[in-house]
């Protein structure tokens, strides 16, 4: 049979080329196959092995490409590729070392793993994917303000960054206070880095206490002032009629806030908001995170570091930077809780931010923790708010060491599994859902993860020209429904922020390597299926035998109500 | 009765217990010959504690005179007498591990009470300990002590294969101290053959068998380490017994928990290893466990660790590391697989030792049944394992469990052997979710009952012990007790799929996590994950209500056909 009719393919995704090597992998050696690239996709199939090896992997994940080895290297299978990915994998291929055999292939791979560096399309504008749902429909900016009740007497919804005047790396529909004029926003655009103003980002239902998100001040030096910026967090404090202190968390260690000064930004001084307190959360910057997520690859593949297994972990420091966020947004939902409300920013206020307004937001609001309110918080404050998915994760693009490029939103889902570990019963969704998420955060298949903000998204027309995420996930959403999710009203979630009870998510971070359990889909989710396969398998059964039993056969003289229908049945084995 | 003589003060009144995760309470303290039973003022049950005095590992206790402070609280009349302001605290540390305070207003009454706990908690002649005392109305003593007796295990290998034979060679413990009065062994061996071999090995433990492999009709069998000594003695009957155990040409395989070196140093003090000019069709591998003090003080360090509550979080995987536990975890669960291997993939029998095949030895055999057979995977089939196992198998309970983890006395033999086994099931559990018909709340149970217990089972060393004291006339027995459906509920798996699979696990360091429903069971509120396993509970239970249960009792009802086989989920 033709091998390549097993390569799957996606509507509008093409062949471009194939060729037969050697799959070094590194678990069960080298292994001889023919690899298929096309524009979405790298397939491997193994020719010789029983059970066939096989790889499938978007070109999206793939973050660098190199030659190993020369025409002249010695040594079996040295001459070749090898492929670095960004989802905590290496792939080595290699090739006979005669006439430049891997001349094409990489010029290829490298041509169609990053397009945008080569003026061509990325795979999401080429898919002719359909849905039966439409993702693009799940957020709707208006109506989740609604949900929270909003406008109401004190908040108000405003258009003034319609056309991204106010604000380039916003959304254009933003909640502000009502007593804050579009005059009084503009002046304020002005005190804050970006023009990120503070807005609203949820309103607590019952205390009326508020969540904002901005950037930070652009106090400079010199400690310049802005009596617009502190009368309008002074409104915010004031809106939900308590007295207390506005608490303003800073997400960023106390030195990094003060050297920012440097380049004009800053945090809020003590003098100037009289009626605020400052928190920093210690959170460090994107540098600090993508070398911990560096670091702890290399103690995960290709082999696990066995010998200091722990205490290579902790040097990894990837724990307790996950510890320090979460331990973050519990201090936001905590205030919130007890009526405070609060603002938060880091530098930008696009990446420690987004991870602490949404994991608080998880927290409070069991909305959040169902399958649809779940995409409705990565909507709204991910992508609707700017977090620069382009940048951070480099989409289509070759410079993989560019600085930019961060795990910022890899350890947001790290922190919500942590949180379903903590709580396995409150999360409507399964950890499927947050791997595939993550899975797509690169792949480049839907248009949900493309582009830095709103006005770049608009401009390139991606709501209908891409297919969402979301789309393929509500297409199917039994496949990613935690079974054990049992509906709750509304409470509070405070995870517990401490080392010894954060795990490393061995599931998502080492699951290529085969000696590690293998759970892509818990037993417990399959038992579950089964289970409920085999009620509607008994329904349907029982739905028959009422048919066929309708008939004036009745074992007894007591007649039969309707809601306890007598039937006979046979034995009925269960299928395992 | 003579405990009277060890209770000065029995009563105290407005006693303050602290207890991680609860208010304070102020309530009554009252010591008795088993127990420590504090009743708070409010009649809360939450605030009520019955503690068995053989669960306190250590106490730790200060007074403090506080004469001329004010404000301790009014007094009745009948309590002036009391020293006024002084007070004393005394620290409970328990062997499962729990930790609580009483503050006990007046010295005396303090010293008082700190004493007899003290006496009473570490009482040595075993039937004074509360089993022999205990008489809960829904138990009787007639019952069955203990879940299979050796003929009925043997009477399952009988019907599959007619080379195994029941001996009762040791009926009189004469043979071997440590072993019950019924073992299985090659039917081509006569009891006197038996007898020499068992002069030849440590203990008198001769290899026995412990596992029989259904499809294959491979066999575990275990034993101590033979007695050559630095003259390289041989035994003929040992070499014989061996032999009859694997069929004429058959490799088997020798797994030793000590290392090559261990085992040679062995020699010199009389005992040895089998060595392969004299048992040819036997391959040894050394795969070094520790044991013992080792072990010992791992648990120690670990629960330092635990109990750590200074915010230096940075350091706890290292400190996890240091103290080695899960390293322990690792090799044992390793070399079980090994073991399992062995019988399953390359169709050999194995015989385990170490030096007195009494700690090591016994883990790895457990662990390898539970990996391959479906049978222990059942509530009622692991009580029946661990009794094979570990209680008649003689597994030195009231030695290796004398002291857990606080405990400042001198550590003679304890050692968390037995704990450290129900870590390696829990292990297998996390990563079986499916696999076993009992989940963690049983072996949190276990892990209790081996240091203290209203029941015998885990009393004295052996087989020969508890007949003398007459354990099994006297006490209830534990694995029956947790064995009646309104216990079995309690610790039943909802997801339970018996799977014939054998169930290998993985031994990569991050597919092994520390055990929190132990180690931390009263340092953290588990109080979420016990809701959402609750809620796990009613969801399968309902499902399965719905889904078919409902319909196959009516149908029951309705048609008289036997049910067996519709409702198995």
């Amino acid at each position: 049979m033709d091998p390549l009719a097993e390569v799957p393919l996606l509507p509008g995704e093409e062949r471009v080329t194939d060729k037969d090597l050697i799959y070094m992998c590194p678990f069960s050696g080298a292994v001889k196959g023919k690899v298929f690239i096309t524009n979405y996709r790298l397939f491997f199939k193994s020719t010789d092995v029983d059970p066939a090896v096989t790889l499938d992997v978007p070109l999206g994940a793939v973050s660098r490409v190199e030659k190993m080895g020369g025409a002249t290297s010695r040594g079996e299978n040295s001459y070749g590729l090898d492929i670095t990915c960004k989802d905590m994998r290496n792939l080595r291929f290699a090739l006979k070392q005669e006439g430049h055999s891997r001349r094409d292939i990489f010029e290829i791979l490298f041509r169609y793993a990053f397009p945008l560096s080569h003026a061509m399309p990325l795979f999401a504008f080429l898919s002719q994917e359909k849905f039966e749902e439409n993702g693009w429909s799940v957020y709707s900016p208006m109506q989740e303000f609604r949900r929270q009740g909003l406008p109401n007497d004190k908040w108000r919804i405003t258009f003034l960054n319609q056309s991204y005047e106010l604000c380039d790396t916003y959304p254009t529909v933003l909640v502000v206070p009502y007593k804050a004029t579009e005059e009084d926003l503009r002046k304020v655009a002005a005190f804050r880095s970006r023009g990120r103003i503070p807005v609203l980002s949820w309103i607590h239902p019952e205390n009326q206490a508020v969540i904002a998100r901005c950037s930070q001040p652009l106090v400079g030096m010199s400690g310049k002032r802005n009596r617009d910026d502190e009368r309008y967090l002074d409104i915010i404090r004031e809106a939900n009629g308590t007295t207390n202190k506005l608490t303003i968390f800073d997400a960023r260690p106390n030195v990094n806030a003060v050297a920012n000064k440097a380049t004009g930004g800053g945090y809020e001084g003590e003098d100037a908001y009289q009626n605020a307190e400052l928190v920093f959360l210690d959170i460090h910057n994107i540098h600090v995170m993508r070398e911990s997520l560096k670091k702890l690859k290399d103690i995960v593949y290709p082999n696990v570091e066995e010998s200091h297994w722990l205490s290579s972990l902790e040097s990894t420091h990837w724990l307790e930077h996950i510890k320090l966020v979460l331990a973050g947004a519990i201090q936001v939902a905590d205030k919130i809780s007890s009526g405070n409300s609060v603002v938060v920013h880091c530098s930008d206020g696009w990446d420690r931010t987004a991870q602490l307004t949404s994991l608080a937001m998880l927290m409070l609001d069991s909305y959040y923790r169902t399958l649809k309110g779940f995409q409705v918080l990565v909507e709204k404050e991910w992508i609707s708010f700017g977090h620069k998915f382009a940048s951070r994760i480099g989409h289509g693009d070759k410079n993989h060491a560019d600085a930019d490029r961060s795990p910022i939103f890899v350890q947001f889902i790290d922190c919500v599994w942590q949180m379903t570990k903590q709580f396995p019963t409150a999360f409507e969704f399964s950890e499927r859902l947050l791997v595939t998420v993550l899975d797509h955060l690169y792949s480049c298949r839907f248009g949900t993860f493309l582009y830095n903000c709103e006005s770049v998204r608009d401009t390139n027309e991606v709501r209908t020209k891409t297919v969402s995420l979301w789309s393929l996930i509500n297409s199917d959403q039994a496949s990613y429904i935690n079974p054990f999710y049992a509906t709750e009203s509304t409470r509070v979630l405070y995870p517990v922020a401490s080392m010894r009870h954060l795990e490393l998510w061995v599931t998502y971070y080492i699951r290529w390597n085969p000696r590690i359990r293998q759970q892509q889909q818990s037993p417990v989710e399959q038992r579950y299926k089964e289970l409920l396969a085999l009620r509607d398998q008994y329904l349907k059964k029982l739905e028959e035998l009422q048919l066929s039993d309708s008939a004036p056969h009745l074992p007894n003289s007591t007649a039969p109500s309707p809601a306890s229908p007598t039937q006979r049945v046979t034995h009925l084995h269960t299928p395992f | 009765m003579e405990f009277s003589e060890h209770i000065k003060t029995a009563n105290v009144e407005d006693v303050i217990l602290t207890q991680p995760f609860h208010p304070p309470v102020k309530g009554t303290l009252c010591v008795t010959g088993h127990h420590l039973l504090f009743s708070g003022r409010d009649g809360d049950s939450s605030a009520q504690l019955l503690l068995l005095l053989r669960n306190i590992d250590a106490i730790e206790k200060s007074v403090e005179n506080l004469v001329g402070c004010s404000g301790l609280g009014s007094r009745s009349s009948g309590q002036s007498e009391r020293s006024t302001g002084s007070s004393g605290t005394i620290t409970i540390k328990c062997k499962d591990l729990h930790i609580l305070q009483l503050d006990v207003p007046g010295m005396e009454e303090c010293l008082n009470i700190a004493s007899s706990i003290e006496a009473l908690s570490s009482l040595e002649t075993v039937t004074e300990m509360y089993p022999f005392f205990y008489r809960p109305s829904f138990l009787s003593l007639q019952g069955q002590w203990g879940l299979s007796p050796a003929e009925q295990d043997f009477a399952q290998i009988k019907a599959l294969s007619d080379r195994w034979r029941l001996s009762e060679v040791n009926r009189d413990y004469f043979v071997c101290p440590s072993y019950p009065p019924a073992v299985i062994v090659p039917r081509s061996i006569d009891d006197e053959t038996l007898a020499k071999s068992a002069k030849f090995r440590q203990g008198g433990r001769f290899p026995v068998l412990c596992y029989y492999h259904r499809e294959n009709g491979k066999v575990i069998m275990r034993s101590s380490q033979p007695l050559p000594g630095a003259n390289r003695k041989r035994c003929k009957e040992d070499e014989l017994l061996l032999q009859a155990v694997i069929d004429g040409s058959e490799l088997g395989y020798i797994i030793d928990t000590r290392s090559a070196q261990l085992a040679q140093q062995a020699r010199m003090t009389g005992g040895g290893f089998e060595s392969k000019s004299n048992y040819t069709s036997w391959k040894r591998l050394h795969r070094n466990l520790e044991r013992g003090k080792v072990l010992q003080e791992s648990l120690i360090k670990l629960t330092e660790a635990c109990s750590d509550q200074s915010h230096n979080m940075d350091r706890w995987l290292s400190k996890l590391e240091n103290s080695k536990w899960l390293s322990h975890v690792n090799s044992v669960l390793a070399t079980a697989g090994l073991l399992a291997e062995c019988v399953e993939r390359e169709g050999c029998s194995v015989l385990v030792h170490g030096s007195d095949g009494t700690d090591t030895t016994l883990l790895l055999t457990t662990l390898a049944q539970l990996i391959l057979d479906p049978q222990c995977r059942t509530l009622r089939g692991f009580l029946a394992l661990l009794e094979r196992e570990w209680v008649q198998a003689g597994h030195p309970f009231q030695q290796r469990c004398a002291h857990s983890a606080h405990s400042h006395a001198r550590l003679k033999q304890e050692s968390p052997i037995f704990l450290l086994l129900l870590d390696c099931v829990w292990q297998l559990e996390r990563q079986f979710p499916l696999a076993l018909e009992f989940g963690e709340p049983l072996l949190l149970q276990l892990a209790q009952d081996a240091y203290a217990s209203d029941f015998g089972t885990f009393l004295c060393n052996s087989d020969k012990e508890r007949c003398a004291l007459g354990v099994k006339e006297k006490t209830h027995c534990l694995f029956q007790f947790l064995c009646r459906p309104s216990e079995r509920d309690r610790f039943i798996n909802p997801l339970y799929q018996p799977t014939e699979l054998a169930i290998w696990p993985s031994v990569q360091p991050p597919s092994l996590q520390l055990w929190q429903g132990l180690f931390f069971r009263w340092t953290q509120s588990g109080q979420y994950l016990q809701e959402a396993r609750e809620e796990i509970r009613n969801l399968v239970m309902q499902c399965c209500r719905r889904g078919c249960g409902q319909s196959a009792v009516q149908l029951e009802a309705d048609s008289s056909i036997p049910s067996s086989g519709v409702v198995d989920c």
